[in-house]
């Protein structure tokens, strides 16, 4: 599977045994790519469902992550994710969605990005993928917790987007 | 009868004839269109023309910068009020130049198997051999540099007017201090980057 993936990604020309080794993206960055897990979208405004976006266009990063909690356990039923980025941007949101589903919502709070950047055995410079990642969990998360103690203060279900760069 | 057909084709054109009222409401839209055309958004000519773009940018920079206030971590700034870009390349890519020679020469120092020093793109590669490779490079829209450590993992440094450096906002990291202070543990000789 990997060199089909290789002749794919390099092209014919580089399937020589005498070509140097070039960057590649891990197999499992590619599988990612290929079969993206969880890629979608909840309602925002549903009480539920906590949406944390991150990055900025320009940066050619943006990253969606969105958990559904259930109220009384506190726990992350599902998730989704949406994002505009590279192969390596996309698989970390794309982990982190899998990661989170199943676990405690302070859980999730601890899923760092080194995790994240070992498992897809990300190149230094693609590190930052994998903070923008762990970024957008604690972002999704501390969204849930706003809507949940607006929810309580005022019987008001408002929903917010938070954006968060560096 | 030719006078009468003048006059009513004088008529029905667009002049302040406040004694026909088509005429007029249609001289009030033309005047209001004239007055437009003092707007930026008709003119293509004025020096103004430019302004919306900019006003546009600094609004969806303002809401960004403003919502990301409430999110985690330190609070985001306006950056385009903080360092217009002319200074921000100034300051960046002699902080990056700088290290560049320094590291260089501390590569001629040191002991380092796969040792290596790459500047392209406005992109300083620092290899270490088996010890790890550090990635610096400009990140413009955010008037940031970013690096790449392989031992603190990924960091983005906004210039601090007050401290006159580049200080990652989490963490208060100073990046020339981290760098030296890594790079001394790793390589088991000090360096000096300021």
């Amino acid at each position: 599977m990997l060199r089909h993936t290789m002749n794919r990604v390099l092209g014919p020309g580089l399937r020589s045994p005498a070509a140097p080794v070039l960057r590649m993206y891990h197999e499992r960055v590619v599988d990612h790519y290929d079969n993206p897990r969880n890629v979608g979208a909840f309602d925002k405004n549903d009480p539920d469902v906590g949406t944390g976006l991150v990055g900025a266009p320009a940066c050619g990063d943006v990253m969606k992550l969105q958990i559904k909690v259930d109220e009384k356990s506190g726990k992350i039923v599902d998730a989704r994710f949406k994002t505009f980025g590279c192969g390596s941007a996309i698989a970390s949101s794309s982990v982190a969605t899998e990661w989170v589903k199943g676990k405690q919502m302070e859980e999730v709070l601890s899923i760092k990005n080194t995790e994240i950047a070992k498992h897809l055995s990300l190149p230094p410079v693609k590190l930052h993928c994998s903070m923008l990642a762990e970024d957008a969990i604690k972002a999704a998360v501390k969204d849930y917790e706003a809507k949940r103690s607006k929810l309580n203060a005022s019987q008001d279900a408002a929903p917010v987007e938070k954006a968060a760069d560096a | 009868m030719a006078a009468r057909l003048l006059r009513r084709g004088l008529l029905r054109a667009p002049r302040p004839l406040p004694s026909s009222s088509p005429v007029t409401s249609q001289s009030s839209l033309l005047f209001s269109l004239s007055d437009h055309s003092r707007e930026p958004s008709t003119s293509a000519n004025s020096p103004p023309f430019s302004r919306p773009n900019l006003s546009c940018n600094s609004i969806c920079c303002r809401r960004l910068s403003s919502l990301s206030e409430e999110s985690h971590g330190p609070a985001a700034i306006d950056y385009r009020s903080t360092l217009q870009e002319d200074e921000y390349h100034r300051l960046a890519n002699s902080t990056i130049h700088d290290l560049l020679e320094k590291l260089e020469e501390f590569g001629d120092s040191v002991e380092i198997d796969g040792f290596d020093v790459d500047y392209g793109n406005e992109v300083l590669t620092l290899k270490l051999g088996s010890l790890g490779t550090y990635v610096i490079n400009k990140q413009t829209p955010n008037r940031q540099i970013w690096m790449s450590s392989p031992v603190s993992g990924p960091s983005r440094f906004d210039w601090d007017q007050n401290a006159q450096a580049w200080i990652y906002r989490r963490t208060k990291a100073n990046l020339i201090q981290v760098l030296e202070t890594e790079l001394e543990k790793l390589c088991g000789q000090p360096i000096s980057l300021s």
